[in-house]
C-alpha cells in the first residue's frame, strides 16, 4: 500500500512539472496559434541559468530560480517581439523559427558548458516519511513550487485583464483588435509568460534529474504528447492531461519498470486519437 | 462637422471590388442606416472604418482624423465601437469577460461604471454573467456583442447587422438598448437588409447596391426606396 501512496505523490509531484510545461506550450498553440519547437530549449536554459547563479555567481538558489525563470521570459519576450511577431500567420515559418532557436540554445549551451552532465544539485536533500510512506524532500518543495506557480497563471489567466484579453484574441483575434486589444503588445507577453515557466521548471527539475545539453528534447515530446491527450489549445485539458501523464508515468515506473510508462502513454494518445481526435478537453476548431 | 466621414472609399477583394468609391457623412448624435441587399457593400464599409479590411482607394476620416495609417486596435481607442456581422462573441469567455474585453486597460473604475450601465441595459449581463457566451441563443449574443461595442464608451458605435437571424421578441428587446445607447448621445452607423426595425431608430439612411451608395435621404424617403426594392 505505501509503494501505491509514494508513486501517486510521485505521479502528481511528475504531473505538477508536465502541467506547467504543457500549459505554456498550449498557450502559445492556443492563442498565437504558434508551435513551440524551442519549449523544450528553455527548460534547458532555465538549468543553465540557476546553474551559472549558484555555481558562477554564488546566488542563493531560490534567487537563482528567480533570474531563471525571468531570464527565459525575457528571451522569449524578445523571441516573440522580433522574429515571431512579423510572421505570425505564417505557421510553417514560425515553427521552423522556433525550431532554429532550439537548436541555437542548444549549441550555445554545449559550446559554453560541453556535453558533460553539470553537478548541480537541490540544496535541499533527505526525504520526509509519513508510517512507511517515504518521500524525497526535493519533490515535495517542487511540487509545492510547481502548484504555486499554476495557481498563478490561473489568477492571471482568468482573473485579470491581461488574462481576458489572451483569451479572447485566442478565440478571435480579428474581433479582438476590433475591441482595441493589441496583438503586437499581448502576443510577446503570452510568449514570456509561457517560456518563463518553461525556464521555471527547468530551473526547479533539473538539479533533480540532470543538466546537460540535450535535456529539452524529452521535455518537448512530453509536452507535445500532454498537449495532444489534452486538446491542443486547452489549457484545463493541457493540466488534466498532465497530471495523467505523471500518475501514468510513476506506476508503469513502480510496478512496471520504466520503459514501459513511454509505451503505455503512446498507446493511451493513439487510442485517444482514434476516438476521440480533439483531445480530452479539446475543440473542434482552434480560435488563434 | 461630420464625425466620421468617408470619401470614395474602395475596397477590393482581389480582384473584385465590393466598394466603388463611396462617400458617407454621420454627424455626431446621428443613428444612421446603411440598407441594401445582400453583397450591396455595407459590412465592407463596417469593416473598413474599424480598419479589419484595407482600403483601396478614399478617405476615412473620424473626429478630424484620417484613419489610413491607424490600426485597427488604435481605431477602437479613438472611440469607436464594433458589433460585428453574425455576433461573433467570444464563445469560451463568460458573458462579463466577454463585455469588459471591450474595456480593456481602462482601469477598474471604468469598467464598473460600464459594467453598471451596460446590466441596467441588458439585465441578461447579470443573469448570464458566468455563463460562456457560446452557449447562448442568437438574440443573447447580439445583446453581449452590443454590449462588448458599448464597454468603452465609444463616441461611435458601428453595427453590422443587429438584427439578422433574429426573433421578433429579441429585435424588440435590441432595438429598445439601441435607443439607450442613442439617448445616452451615442452616434451610430449601423447595417441592415431588413430595413424596417432599423428605420424605426435611424435618423437618416442610404441606401447601397453593387459596391455604391445609391440613395441617401431622411427616414421617410428611405422607407419609400426600402418599400419599392423590397428591404421591409
Amino acid at each position: 500500500m505505501h509503494q501505491f501512496l509514494e508513486a501517486a505523490i510521485i505521479g502528481v509531484g511528475l504531473g505538477a512539472q508536465y502541467a506547467l510545461l504543457a500549459l505554456g506550450f498550449t498557450l502559445i498553440f492556443g492563442i498565437l496559434g504558434v508551435v513551440n519547437f524551442a519549449h523544450g530549449g528553455f527548460y534547458m536554459l532555465g538549468g543553465y541559468v540557476a546553474y551559472t547563479c549558484v555555481a558562477g555567481l554564488g546566488l542563493a538558489y531560490p534567487l537563482a530560480v528567480v533570474v531563471a525563470m525571468l531570464a527565459t521570459a525575457a528571451l522569449g519576450w524578445l523571441f516573440e517581439l522580433l522574429l515571431i511577431e512579423p510572421l505570425i500567420d505564417d505557421h510553417l515559418a514560425t515553427l521552423m523559427l522556433s525550431l532554429g532557436l532550439y537548436l541555437i540554445i542548444s549549441t550555445v549551451v554545449l559550446a559554453i558548458f560541453g556535453p558533460i552532465s553539470m553537478e548541480f544539485a537541490f540544496p535541499v536533500t533527505g526525504s520526509f516519511h509519513a508510517g512507511s510512506v517515504y518521500l524525497p524532500r526535493e519533490n515535495l518543495i517542487v511540487l509545492a513550487v510547481c502548484l504555486v506557480a499554476i495557481a498563478c497563471l490561473w489568477l492571471v489567466l482568468f482573473r485579470t485583464d491581461l488574462g481576458r484579453a489572451l483569451r479572447a484574441l485566442a478565440d478571435d483575434r480579428a474581433v479582438g483588435m476590433a475591441q482595441g486589444l493589441r496583438p503586437r503588445l499581448l502576443f510577446p507577453l503570452a510568449f514570456a509568460l509561457a517560456t518563463g515557466l518553461a525556464g521555471l521548471t527547468g530551473a526547479l527539475v533539473t538539479p533533480i534529474l540532470s543538466l546537460a545539453p540535450g535535456v529539452g528534447e524529452p521535455v518537448l515530446a512530453t509536452s507535445f504528447l500532454t498537449v495532444i491527450l489534452g486538446g491542443l489549445g486547452s489549457l484545463g485539458g493541457a493540466a488534466l492531461a498532465a497530471f495523467i501523464v505523471g500518475l501514468v508515468e510513476a506506476y508503469t515506473s513502480v510496478y512496471f519498470g520504466g520503459s514501459i510508462g513511454a509505451l503505455v502513454l503512446f498507446v493511451m494518445v493513439l487510442l485517444l486519437l482514434v476516438f476521440r481526435p480533439t483531445g480530452l478537453l479539446g475543440r473542434d476548431v482552434r480560435g488563434a | 462637422m461630420s464625425l466620421l466621414e468617408i470619401d470614395g472609399l474602395t475596397i477590393r477583394y482581389g480582384g473584385i471590388t465590393a466598394l466603388n468609391g463611396i462617400s458617407i457623412a454621420v454627424t455626431e448624435g446621428e443613428t444612421v442606416l446603411l440598407v441594401g441587399a445582400n453583397g450591396a457593400g455595407k459590412s465592407s464599409t463596417i469593416n473598413a472604418i474599424i480598419g479589419l479590411v484595407p482600403a483601396a482607394g478614399g478617405r476615412i476620416v473620424f473626429d478630424g482624423k484620417d484613419l489610413a495609417t491607424v490600426p485597427c486596435e488604435r481605431r477602437a481607442r479613438l472611440g469607436i465601437g464594433f458589433a460585428p456581422e453574425g455576433r461573433r462573441v467570444f464563445p469560451r469567455l463568460s458573458v462579463t469577460d466577454n463585455v469588459l474585453s471591450g474595456a480593456f486597460g481602462l482601469g477598474r473604475a471604468h469598467q464598473k461604471q460600464a459594467l453598471d450601465w451596460l446590466c441596467s441595459v441588458f439585465p441578461l449581463l447579470i443573469e448570464r454573467a458566468k455563463q460562456p457566451a457560446g452557449q447562448l441563443s442568437g438574440g443573447q449574443q447580439q445583446m453581449v456583442a452590443i454590449a462588448r461595442a458599448m464597454c468603452s464608451f465609444p463616441r461611435l458605435l458601428l453595427l453590422d447587422e443587429p438584427f439578422l437571424g433574429l426573433a421578433p421578441v429579441w429585435i424588440q428587446q435590441i432595438s429598445a438598448a439601441i435607443a439607450q445607447m442613442k439617448q445616452r448621445g451615442t452616434t451610430v452607423l449601423m447595417t441592415e437588409q431588413m430595413a424596417r426595425p432599423a428605420l424605426k431608430l435611424a435618423t437618416r439612411g442610404y441606401v447601397m447596391r453593387g459596391g455604391e451608395v445609391r440613395r441617401s435621404g431622411t427616414v421617410a424617403e428611405i422607407r419609400e426606396i426600402a418599400l419599392a426594392d423590397e428591404y421591409l
